[in-house]
């Protein structure tokens, strides 16, 4: 266990070339000690990268990578002790399941007992007691994948465990088991967990902290409530939730409010030193409410559709060329074809260039 | 339809098996034969058509100043070199294609491909281009009309098929793998042999297969690279033919030499049936 530090790191498969191209931008970032963090990302933002970097596959072409303060950059993987797990199921299929598990403690030198001791508690954890003595290939994929998964919670005194994409070949009802069984084995342990994922639900059900990526940049690293509230970019913004944040073209009518069309939108942002150019304002679908007596931020819309996805209703309307989307209360009827819509104050989020103000 | 397609398919099998097998048959029948049964008419039943005698099989055996021709000591010579040399290959070509998979090779425009076919090429070869400086080469180390020399040699023409069967192989397992290794704490000679080796197993024994036989069934620098110290097994069969063609001893020693290669063939059937070996082979 320990705490893991990426000072200035930034990396490139191509670094001889005269353009070279970055799979990571140069950044920083710390992973305290025992938390759950989860990296989301688009395929190819360099998620992955970013993780073998932590586990030594990869070299980084700048930075250092620091666990509790020790340089570790240039140490190789296997001096490292970091487990990672990879998307699809990596076992030893020679090996019986007992032998791939207690496999990270024999390279290890670990005592028979205490491989026994241990590999007996991680496959009680896992379910996998009964095929201890099978032959590791007869399993099927999604108990190959908890014997990765396992090799990588064997040992109690690792750094961190990288995972990445470690639930895609398993079916959900064991997904959201064993994301609780590693909350709770984070809980009891105070293992460092990494867990890259391109599902927004599996990091915000997961974890304490959540980085997202795009295009080898870090663009926002917060709590789940701050990334679904306050996106510091319109990739987060769009990225995250289901459905994506509204996102309307806007122009500055005062230091705190907005023009959409010809409504004015009233914002909690300062808006006073902004240029007048590729503003944006933002809200997300939830927020979005049917007017009731609110006299303020009103958008008259035309309804397009509304579609019961049983929990809520998701309501589709125009006002000229914008699309606004609204969850509400599945209770709530609408007779008519022209409603209002009621943006809060508290809930609009400006953008610049795309950057949140 | 059904009925024609299933005649049609056993007769095919019953005539390519007739194929294969007569003139096996016909020489087991002709090595127990004399030179009467051979040259007066066409004889094929023992006992019947004629009386069988041990004397082709006897020859083999006995030592030269007895009127035999002794192939016991150029078998163990051919045993010896084809084992040695494949076993050296197969170690040295498995080390260099995992190389050639796992790593990156950069020499001015040559790649890693490059360096396999460069390997392969050794293969396009006619052989007969590589005689001469293999016969210089070994006579420049003293080595010429020696075991060792043609061991040496072997290596340098099994090694490519080595090299091209377990590049093929290794990068079939995945990187993962090795990956996985290092993340549980081996360093890369132990994920080598300890997780990519023995998942490899079915490639080893291909490898090893083709290294066996194309080691066994080399005449041509057996012949060139060999005088009178030291002979090769093929030689020697070659060697029996003289002004009288002895039909007999000939066909025993073919099917002597050809019964280790039967064996090895059974040995591995069983991995090729079990499917074992599926990707091993292209």
């Amino acid at each position: 266990m320990a705490k893991i530090e990426l000072s200035n790191i930034s990396h490139s498969y191509n670094p001889n070339d005269l353009n070279p191209t970055y799979a990571l931008n140069p950044f920083s970032m710390t992973w305290e000690n025992g938390k759950r963090y989860a990296i989301l990302g688009p395929s190819g933002c360099g998620k992955t990268t970013m993780l073998n970097i932590v586990s030594g596959l990869v070299k980084p072409s700048k930075g250092n990578v620091l666990f509790d303060d020790n340089d570790v950059t240039n140490l190789i993987t296997e001096e490292r002790n970091i487990a990672q797990v990879f998307q699809f199921p990596v076992i030893y299929s020679t090996m019986t399941v007992f032998d791939n598990l207690a496999f990270p403690l024999r390279c290890r030198n670990f005592s028979e007992k205490k491989i026994e001791e241990r590999v007996k508690s991680v496959s009680d954890t896992l379910r996998l007691s009964t095929f201890l003595n099978m032959p590791a290939r007869k399993l099927t994929a999604d108990q190959k994948q908890l014997i990765s998964l396992g090799r990588g919670l064997v040992r109690e005194d690792v750094a961190a465990v990288l995972m990445d994409e470690p639930l895609t070949v398993i079916d959900p009802d064991l997904k959201f088991r064993l994301r609780r069984n590693l909350k709770e084995i984070n809980e009891e342990y105070k293992t460092t967990l990494v867990y890259v994922t391109h599902d927004q639900n599996e990091a915000m059900t997961f974890a304490d902290n959540i980085i997202v990526m795009d295009q080898g940049e870090i663009v926002q690293v917060g709590l789940p409530k701050d990334l679904f509230e306050r996106p510091k970019t319109t990739f987060v913004g769009y990225f995250i939730g289901s459905p994506a944040m509204n996102l309307f073209e806007t122009q500055l009518h005062s230091d705190n409010s907005v023009k959409i069309n010809d409504t004015t939108i009233k914002t909690n942002t300062n808006l006073s030193k902004l240029k007048n150019n590729n503003i944006k304002l933002g809200i997300r679908s939830e927020f979005v409410k049917v007017a009731k007596d609110e006299s303020e931020n009103l958008l008259e819309v035309n309804i397009q559709k509304i579609e019961d996805f049983g929990n809520f209703k998701l309501l589709t309307a125009k006002m000229g060329q914008l699309t606004i989307k609204s969850k509400i209360n599945r209770e709530i009827e609408i007779s008519n074809n022209t409603i209002k819509l009621h943006f809060p104050a508290e809930k609009c989020c400006v953008y610049q260039n795309n950057k949140l103000i | 339809m059904e009925k024609l397609y299933k005649f049609l398919k056993y007769t095919f099998i019953i005539l390519w098996t007739v194929f294969i097998v007569a003139p096996f048959l016909w020489a087991v029948s002709t090595s127990f034969k004399d030179f009467q049964s051979v040259n007066s008419k066409v004889t094929y039943i023992p006992w019947l058509d004629f009386e069988p005698t041990l004397e082709g099989w006897r020859v083999l055996v006995k030592s030269p100043a007895r009127g035999g021709v002794d192939i016991v000591e150029p078998y163990f010579n051919s045993i010896f070199v084809t084992c040695t040399a494949s076993l050296i290959s197969i170690i040295l070509g498995t080390l260099a294609a995992y190389a050639l998979s796992r790593f990156t090779f950069k020499a001015g425009f040559v790649r890693n491909n490059d360096i396999t076919f460069f390997f392969i090429s050794q293969r396009i070869m006619p052989p007969i281009v590589l005689s001469i400086p293999f016969f210089i080469f070994l006579s420049t180390i003293g080595l010429l009309d020696s075991l060792l020399g043609l061991v040496v040699v072997y290596i340098v023409l099994l090694m490519p098929i080595a090299v091209w069967i377990m590049v093929d192989f290794f990068n079939r397992v995945p990187k993962e793998l090795d990956e996985t290794a290092l993340i549980d704490g081996c360093n890369p000679y132990q994920a080598f042999y300890k997780v990519v080796l023995p998942n490899s197993i079915p490639g080893l024994i291909v490898a090893g297969m083709f290294c066996i036989i194309f080691g066994w069934i080399d005449f041509f620098f057996a012949f060139i690279l060999t005088f009178t110290e030291v002979q090769l097994l093929p030689v020697k069969v070659v060697a029996l033919n003289s002004s009288i063609t002895p039909w007999w001893s000939l066909s025993a020693s073919a099917l002597i030499s050809v019964a280790p290669l039967i064996i090895v063939a059974f040995v591995v059937e069983r991995y090729l049936s079990k499917g074992n070996l599926s990707g091993a082979l292209k």
